[in-house]
């Protein structure tokens, strides 16, 4: 079978003033087509590494990772997934509708297909009012919200969030976790890196913990966290 | 890589460039440059419209190098400050499409521009009852495109490793000195003896000859067109340096690291 995510003995280190910095130390990571997996760990743990290795921004030092069984260094790979960055900043000089309709057609989308899809997508993220306006001048949360529309423009089989739910109020919370349920029940696959714990219980299906450039912790929510704790003690309980 | 993708960003330059409104500064200042030179009639009919040729041509190239510069050293820092490179290199887009894309981008809208001032220049010396010659005008277009085709590599290349302030200072460095420096190497020369004589050589031969794709004076002067076969043959050279400069900047950023938020 191939994974969505398959990540073998990943090693990444970073030149650091005085040697090397290991941000990813041997980690091992297999994500299964339809899950909806979140990605914990504390800051600077390595998950926004990890999702720069899988999008082909950083090399590993060793080790493979691959996506949808295709290797993340060509752009073959990424045909197929959907991203949001942790800090969506797009190119303010465009209009919302003007970013997708970009998206779309570096995915080379039929023009009258991405017309549509692009109204479709403007309705879904709220932003069918300010599609005419240009993005310098949307708030964090409709920035956070067009950077949500452009990953899911061509209808991604993987969806690869960092944060998607930073910048947002809790109404904006909602229309996230709706969206990934929504995706879930089309047999998309998600793989989200959050600090909102309460958010990630109600979401995953499975969820993997990061620290200091490890999987520590990997499985469904019920049978890693015990019926006495929460997913924040657990959470605490693998960091420390 | 792929045509279309590349089609697609150089796109996203012009509509960019168009909505940054650089080029109708240059436009503008350009015009009132001229208007100011036509309201003066200082040597007579005949010397003044040499003059004015002369000047308008200057001014063109100086305002094209500028913007063939300034345009294509802050595409790539541009897009890697501001993140954006995240949602671009997300897409099934190699960094040969985006650094052609790019290139493709500057210098069509830099050429653009450059049709425009030569445009006002012409009609200008049309008023001035002296007319350019056609086919010396289209070839000094044709050169002056090339150059710029040259000093937006040059640019996307410096911009690969560099922030924009330190690609752009650099890329004027080195093209204002193989343009006004070089073509006088032969003559420091024969100055010289030893390792100061192969440097200035090496220099010589290394740099690009700017002063080939300079058709002003022939402007000017109403002197005829150059040869075809040399015309060939120095937009043969032009496309050599191009393609070298291009290859260079894709080297330098098909493995760069974008860490922007990883643990570093």
């Amino acid at each position: 079978m191939d994974y969505a995510i398959d990540i073998s003995n990943l090693v990444v280190e970073f030149p650091v003033p005085g040697g090397r910095m290991r941000a990813l130390d041997g980690l091992n990571l297999r994500v299964c087509p339809g899950q909806v997996y979140g990605f914990l760990g504390p800051n600077g743990a390595g998950k926004t590494t990890t999702m720069h290795i899988l999008l082909g921004f950083i090399t590993a030092t060793s080790g493979t990772a691959r996506l949808l069984g295709e290797a993340v260094s060509g752009p073959i790979a990424r045909q197929r997934i959907g991203y949001l960055p942790e800090h969506p900043d797009t190119y303010r000089f465009l209009t919302g509708r003007e970013l997708l309709t970009l998206a779309g057609r570096l995915f080379l989308m039929p023009r009258a297909a991405l017309r549509q899809r692009v109204d479709e997508l403007l309705a879904l993220v709220g932003l069918t009012q300010a599609a005419d306006r240009r993005i310098g001048v949307y708030s964090r949360g409709m920035l956070q919200r067009i950077g949500l529309a452009q990953a899911l423009v061509h209808d991604p089989d993987l969806v690869i969030l960092d944060e998607p739910t930073s910048g947002f109020d809790p109404l904006g919370r909602i229309d996230v976790r709706t969206l990934i349920a929504g995706l879930k029940a089309r047999g998309k696959t998600v793989f989200f890196s959050s600090h909102e714990l309460s958010e990630v219980e109600r979401v995953c299906d499975h969820i993997g913990i990061l620290a200091k450039g490890k999987l520590v912790s990997e499985g469904t929510v019920d049978a890693l966290v015990k019926a006495d704790e929460s997913l924040e003690q657990y959470f605490l309980r693998m960091v420390s | 890589m792929n045509a279309q993708r590349i089609l697609i960003l150089a796109q996203q330059v012009w509509l960019e460039t168009l909505r940054r409104k650089d080029v109708y500064v240059l436009l503008i200042l350009l015009t009132g440059f001229l208007a100011a030179l036509m309201s003066v009639n200082a040597f007579g009919l005949g010397q003044m419209a040499a003059y004015m040729k002369e000047t308008g041509l200057l001014l063109a190239w100086i305002f094209s190098w500028i913007l063939a510069i300034n345009t294509s050293t802050r595409q790539i820092p541009r897009e890697e400050s501001q993140g954006t490179v995240y949602l671009l290199l997300a897409k099934p887009v190699s960094r040969a499409d985006v650094v052609l894309g790019k290139w493709l981008g500057t210098w069509s809208v830099t050429v653009v521009a450059t049709v425009s001032f030569y445009a006002v220049l012409a009609v200008v010396a049309l008023l001035r009852q002296s007319p350019f010659g056609l086919p010396t005008l289209v070839q000094a277009l044709l050169l002056h495109s090339t150059l710029l085709a040259i000093l937006t590599a040059i640019g996307i290349w410096f911009s690969t490793r560099l922030n924009y302030d330190a690609a752009a200072t650099l890329t004027y460095v080195l093209t204002l000195a193989a343009w006004l420096v070089l073509p006088r190497v032969p003559t420091f020369v024969l100055n010289t003896t030893g390792f100061q004589q192969w440097g200035l050589m090496l220099c010589y031969y290394a740099l690009p000859h700017f002063e080939l794709f300079d058709m002003r004076r022939r402007l000017v002067y109403d002197a005829a067109p150059i040869l075809l076969a040399d015309l060939g043959l120095i937009l043969l050279y032009g496309t050599v340096i191009i393609a070298f400069f291009l290859i260079l900047a894709w080297l330098a950023w098909r493995r760069k690291r974008f860490v922007r938020g990883a643990a570093v």
